[in-house]
């Protein structure tokens, strides 16, 4: 009985640990020390605000992150067809516009490509320009 | 008098909005009052360059009704990380009357914190041609975040070859979401507010 108590305990303990060491390749998404800012992909820093990106985070974690930097998003009005044409997209699970730092991060399930052509297409139609767009956590 | 009236229809309809084009798909609803007019305007932007609309309009003094077709179109964009600048041809004819219309050669140029723009308008109609120009310039005391509550503060300038008097006027405008209320105000005109809706 002892042994079979034992045995159950290593076994939840293991899926416990399976469980919570899953979601960790998207934990390290995360900025937590704020390292998101030294993060590279495809040999260039992600400039994001570490807490921004963290906020984000919160509620997706199986997605990918678009983070795109967008030229001319100088005011709320000119970032408001962003929110409503991405939001159309139903591929698109979460959408942030940083009017600050001039960057938009779109989450997608990791599952699905991410088409950039398409991302830069929409920025386009909304009168703005694409410079750069990073993926993170694919 | 009804010429005058028209001439002040035309002008105070011109009251320049930001953003004659919208995004792909996108509408835009505007209401004017002022104390001579009361004004709607709806556009639509099939395409980043142009957008089309309706305007109709409501004389206070003789309650005649002025509908008129609008087309704008963008002539060139520079989008910079810290500023986007445009220039707009904007054209008008009456539905009721073709003989009144309007084009003008409208920009701007902002930042987060600054905004300037001008406005050249020849406007025509029964027995009269006018030529308008003005300028704008504005200041946002804050830089709020998307969504937040944003507040311009400007000064409005305008003349036109008629009386060819300039009036300076203070400009109120808030926005949030897509929604925006500008409200300006002169000693002539009295209280002036636009509301704009982009869905």
């Amino acid at each position: 009985m002892k042994n079979l108590l034992l045995l159950s305990l290593l076994i939840s303990s293991t899926a416990i640990y399976a469980g919570h060491h899953e979601p960790h390749d998207m934990d390290s998404m995360h900025s937590h020390e704020g390292h998101i800012h030294n993060e590279m992909v495809n040999g260039k820093n992600i400039d994001v605000d570490a807490q921004r990106f963290d906020t984000f985070m919160i509620g997706i974690d199986n997605n990918a992150v678009a983070v795109v930097s967008v030229q001319g998003m100088v005011c709320d009005f000119c970032a408001r067809g962003i929110e409503k044409t991405f939001g159309k997209d139903k591929r698109v699970s979460k959408i942030d516009v940083d009017l600050a730092s001039g960057k938009v991060l779109l989450a997608f399930p990791v599952a699905d490509d991410i088409d950039s052509a398409d991302i830069r297409k929409k920025i386009l139609n909304n009168g703005l320009n694409t410079t750069d767009i990073q993926i993170v956590g694919k | 008098m009804r010429a005058l009236i028209i001439i002040l229809c035309v002008l105070l309809s011109s009251a320049c909005f930001s953003r004659p084009i919208s995004y792909v798909g996108g509408h835009t609803l505007m209401a004017n009052s002022g104390s001579l007019t009361d004004n709607i305007y709806w556009h639509y932007t099939p395409n980043i360059n142009y957008s089309v609309g309706l305007d109709y309009q409501r004389d206070k003094v003789s309650n005649e009704y002025f509908p008129s077709a609008r087309f704008t179109y963008l002539i060139n964009r520079k989008n910079t990380a810290k500023s986007q600048r445009n220039l707009y041809l904007k054209t008008g004819v009456g539905l009721n009357d073709s003989n009144n219309h309007f084009y003008s050669l409208a920009g701007d140029w902002e930042t987060r914190r600054l905004f300037t723009s001008f406005s050249l308008k020849q406007s025509s109609g029964a027995g009269y041609d006018m030529f308008e120009q003005s300028v704008k310039v504005g200041v946002a005391p804050y830089l709020g975040d998307y969504g937040d509550l944003h507040t311009w503060l400007m000064v409005e300038t305008k003349k036109n070859d008629l009386g060819n008097k300039r009036i300076t006027y203070p400009v109120l405008r808030l926005f949030k979401g897509g929604a925006l209320i500008e409200m300006s105000y002169h000693k002539k005109t009295d209280w002036d507010v636009h509301l704009m809706y982009r869905f």
